[in-house]
């Protein structure tokens, strides 16, 4: 019973001592500090002020800017000094070309952010600001900062933009350390790499009350600087993007990549038309939108990577390496003589060239493009054996190029059909369309390109991507921030060596469809190909290609929407970039 | 011996925790409301409360009507179903970071609520036997708490358990553990608090000896107690570097929220300017400033003794402090006057648990200890809080009809 008794009056110094030391506490806040912290809570001294890292800039290879930074002038308010909604709204409105409706609605939306800096215009002329400056006494909730505007030096789908961050975003992001007035990567290059490209966002404990002392409430310095963004090279080399800006007819959209076959560097990539992305780092006005809703051929779509088109004989390459790996020929067997056609069941299927190319082996086949010559190697093959190659070959996958939002090739299997055609079907004359890229097959011109980009390097598959490296306080490599990017094509070196050959033979041998690329002093392989396609009128105008020199250094597609024949449209296009890069790149 | 429920009934709790209550439901009607200008948003948190302590009254009077022998036979059942909820919450989705919530519906619940209040019930009813000898009464109370204490750190709730604890150290006390074993237990805890300055550690070492001597400790005790708290010792520091980046910072800023003044500093920054600010009498009802302009983040849960600190001053917070102090006095008034071993055991826990959660509320409120996310018992929002603690409240209450006086 004495431990009883001894524990209760443990219990009661126990309590005593807690509740003495709360109250101590309390008093020494509340009566001894409280006039100081009074003070603090009316004017608020103690705010924490965000200081913005620099975004990195964009680079081509070269170092030629891509998209930078321009000083803005942007005018914000802090919610909880407005003294008068509707003055403020007003003078707002009669200042800056905003609707005073806007004005009141964002004060609204934000009344509960009492503290925060809420933008309400940015890149504000100089002449304008010093006149809204001169009655800003009156206004003390508005204030001025100067800070920066992304800006982009060519019109382009593959640096994206940046915009102002919205509510799903921020609700998402607040974590990381991004504020209601972050600037963050919507597409492209800037979203993909928005991580590396936006630092991290230092801060700073004010303290200070008006005449400038020092109340040191917290002691500890609690400051942190800012860590600006990393700066980023790409491959794009913006000669030769501009160039391929100049020489393309506008009249059709398309697409064009370059790559190297080496490394998997995305040396150019344009989609046309392009559309003007500085609309959107800034603000964009109605009838910009409305002109790039509304344009038929839809400049805001990305063709190198979200357009899915047939690719026509340019898949010829494929067929082919698929019969010579599965042994079904080889370099000498001549197939079905072509007389403008096969006849395949009760459908005649039709050549491309009406006259008929007689008995061809696969060299002839590709050089002049022969149809039949592939109809009939497809009646020997299985169709989800082909379509496992097709897809070992890279062309059905995404490539993981580094943009976001990349679309997938599409190649039917035979399940595919059951589903659509029911049970009773062939697929003989579905396998024959197939076969020269006809029919149900899409690829986007980035696959293709990566694949002929392989062929160039004698099997070895590379990643396309625009990255080089990112530099600032620190220095990283495509391959240390993305990881290992080679693959194999599942081609032995003898059939590619076949396959090699006809697509040299199709730039340079007499009656070879691919004569317009030719260019004197380079090796140019290639395929044309004119893809017949739902929208009807004119064929897809393809070519794809690579050039060597001692080592190959370029693979090049060139897509245009209904532009007719490959040969004839895309083809030339080809053989002028090659040219240009041989006397305008290489050499310097 | 017969019992006269009317008589025996202490009214001086009930009465100081009714004040409790009415005046946790005042401070959320202000937390729950913001003031600026004319305009005046009023959240339905105050409602919800209100519906809340009815329900809580309702099985208050429940309690107090089903026999203790009943109650009984439910712990059993009641600890099995606290395992299975607390196992259910951490599938549940994240809210800040920790999967404390068991959310069906529009319903919310904390499982590690019933958990403290079941986990009292059975571990005083294991460890209350008489002769029962002091090795079989620790290892009865560890084995009853480490399941419910493990799954709560999964979640993880480090407050929490922390509490689980410190109700376990006063229950072993009052059933009879020699307070100098406690000391023993609890010492390698200093061991790792004192890492980081080898002085200290020996200083507390030397009082260690000192106390263990004066308790008539054999050598080989002390010595195994002090050779387990050098281990420690130097073991924490290792430990400490075998951890990642990230982890270090989040257990630098539970100690010194000033770590992330963005994040968890930003509270404590602001509840004591909002406290300090309230002066002797305070800015008055609805006029808190620093709450008004949403300063204040969970000013209605965690923060809440903040907004009573702004909007009644020095006066207010003290009378809230006085009747947590008369109430924490009565409870400690009736563990000595119950008549079981067993009820007293409980009523310890209930105590400790209640005593601790306070203390650290109020404590990080007021910028004296680490943020921790521990609601302030009665006076913060939240129905499952109010209703564990009033079941609680109604066990002791029951208890407390078998005195002895």
């Amino acid at each position: 019973m004495k431990t009883q008794a001894r524990l209760i009056i443990l219990y009661r110094i126990i309590l005593g001592i807690i509740f003495l030391v709360l109250l101590i506490v309390l008093f020494t806040l509340q009566i001894i500090k409280g006039e100081r912290y009074k003070e603090i809570a009316e004017r608020n001294y103690v705010r924490i002020r965000r200081i913005n890292a620099a975004r990195g800039v964009i680079y081509d290879e070269k170092l030629n800017p891509i998209a930078v930074n321009n000083p803005s002038i942007n005018l914000y308010f802090r919610p909880f000094l407005i003294k008068d909604k509707e003055k403020m709204a007003d003078f707002v409105a009669n200042n800056l070309p905003v609707e005073k409706k806007t004005v009141e609605k964002l004060i609204h939306d934000n009344r509960f952010r009492s503290f925060n800096e809420i933008l309400i215009y940015e890149n504000i002329d100089y002449n304008k600001m010093v006149t809204i400056s001169e009655n800003l006494n009156y206004y003390p909730e508005l204030f001025f900062k100067v800070e920066t505007m992304r800006s982009y030096t060519l019109p382009n789908h593959f640096s994206g933009y940046v915009g102002r961050i919205n509510e799903k975003e921020y609700n998402k992001l607040k974590k990381e350390e991004y504020s209601i007035n972050s600037v963050i990567g919507k597409t492209g290059i800037e979203k993909y790499y928005e991580r590396i490209l936006a630092g991290k966002p230092g801060y700073e404990v004010i303290q200070v009350d008006a005449y400038g002392r020092n109340l040191n409430i917290f002691k500890d310095n609690l400051n942190k600087k800012p860590e600006n963004g990393l700066h980023l090279v790409l491959n794009i080399n913006l000669d030769l993007q501009r160039y391929i800006g100049t020489i393309y007819p506008r009249e059709y959209a398309g697409a064009i990549v370059v790559m190297n076959p080496k490394t998997g560097g995305i040396l150019a990539y344009s989609s046309f038309p392009e559309y003007e992305q500085n609309w959107f780092a800034s603000r964009i006005t109605t009838e910009q939108w409305i002109s790039l809703r509304d344009n038929p051929q839809k400049p805001m779509l990305d063709r190198v990577i979200n357009g899915t088109y047939p690719p026509g004989s340019t898949f010829k390459a494929v067929t082919g390496s698929f019969g010579l790996e599965k042994k079904l020929i080889n370099q000498e067997t001549l197939l079905a003589s072509c007389v403008g056609g096969l006849q395949i069941g009760n459908r005649f299927f039709k050549c491309w060239f009406h006259g008929g190319h007689g008995r061809t082996n696969i060299l002839s086949a590709l050089k002049v493009s022969c149809d039949v010559f592939f109809y009939d190697l497809s009646k020997f093959f299985k169709l989800d054996e082909f379509k496992d190659f097709v897809q070992a070959n890279y062309l059905i996958d995404r490539t993981g190029v580094d943009i976001p939002y990349e679309r997938k090739g599409f190649f039917p299997d035979t399940k595919w059909y059951a589903k659509r055609l029911g049970k009773y079907f062939s697929l003989q004359g579905r396998k024959a369309n197939l076969s020269i890229g006809q029919g149900e097959v899409l690829m986007t011109p980035l696959q293709l390109c990566a694949y002929y980009a392989a062929i160039a390097n004698d099997g070895i598959w590379k990643k396309p991507h625009l990255l080089k490296k990112a530099i600032g306080h620190k220095s990283l490599s495509y391959e240390e921030i993305e990881g290992p990017v080679d693959k194999k094509l599942p081609v032995s070196p003898q059939n590619l060596k076949i396959i090699q050959e006809g697509l040299w033979q199709v730039c340079n041998a007499p009656g070879g469809t691919g004569g317009g690329a030719r260019v004197p002093g380079v090796k140019v392989y290639g395929k044309t190909g004119s893809a017949e396609n739902a929208h009807g009128g004119q064929t897809h105008a393809w070519f794809a290609c690579y050039a060597t020199w001692d080592e190959p250094e370029l693979a090049v597609v060139v897509f245009m929407e209904n532009a007719g024949h490959g040969g004839s449209m895309s083809a030339p296009i080809a053989g002028k970039i090659i040219s240009y890069y041989n006397l305008n790149v290489r050499n310097k | 011996m017969k019992f006269n429920f009317d008589r025996n009934f202490d009214w001086y709790l009930f009465t100081v925790w009714m004040a409790l209550v009415v005046f946790g439901i005042i401070a959320i009607f202000t937390a729950s409301a913001s003031k600026i200008g004319e305009e005046m948003v009023l959240k339905n948190h105050y409602w919800k409360q209100i519906i809340w302590f009815v329900l809580s009254l309702g099985l208050f009077i429940f309690i107090m009507k089903v026999p203790l022998p009943v109650i009984d036979m439910f712990i059993w059942p009641l600890y099995g179903l606290t395992l299975i909820l607390l196992i259910i919450v951490l599938f549940m989705p994240p809210v800040n970071n920790s999967r404390s919530w068991l959310m069906l519906g529009g319903f919310r619940f904390q499982p590690s609520e019933l958990a403290k209040i079941v986990m009292i019930l059975l571990i005083s009813k294991l460890i209350s036997k008489e002769h029962i000898s002091e090795y079989k009464m620790l290892t009865k109370a560890i084995s009853g708490t480490i399941l419910p204490v493990f799954l709560i750190l999964l979640e993880p709730d480090f407050g929490t358990t922390l509490v689980f604890w410190g109700s376990l150290v006063l229950m072993l006390a009052q059933a009879g553990f020699p307070l100098s074993y406690i000391v023993v237990l609890i010492s390698p805890i200093t061991g790792i608090i004192f890492s980081l300055n080898w002085m200290l550690f020996v200083f507390v070492c030397f009082l260690l000896i000192l106390y263990y001597y004066r308790e008539h400790f054999n050598w080989v005790l002390i010595s195994f107690s002090i050779i387990f708290n050098t281990f420690i010792f130097l073991l924490t520091p290792v430990f400490w570097n075998s951890l990642k980046e990230y982890q270090q910072n989040r257990i630098i800023t539970f100690f010194n929220p000033m770590h992330d003044p963005l994040g968890a500093g930003y509270q404590v920054i602001q509840a004591k300017i909002a406290i300090g600010s309230g002066q002797l009498f305070g800015k008055g009802f609805l006029q808190g400033s620093q709450k008004n302009m949403n300063f204040l983040p969970e000013h209605h849960t965690d923060f809440i003794f903040s907004v009573v600190g702004e909007e009644f001053g020095f006066m207010g917070a003290s009378l809230l402090l006085v009747l947590f102090f008369l109430f924490f006095n009565r409870i400690i008034y009736l563990i000595r006057v119950v008549s079981k071993r067993e009820y007293k055991i409980a009523i310890s826990g209930i105590f400790g648990y209640l005593l601790l959660q306070t203390f650290i509320n109020i404590g990080m409120n007021l910028g004296v200890l680490p943020t921790t996310g521990i609601p302030l018992p009665f006076i913060s929002y939240g129905g499952s809080n109010l209703l564990i603690n009033s079941f609680a409240i109604a066990m002791i209450l029951k208890y407390s009809v078998y005195k002895v006086v």
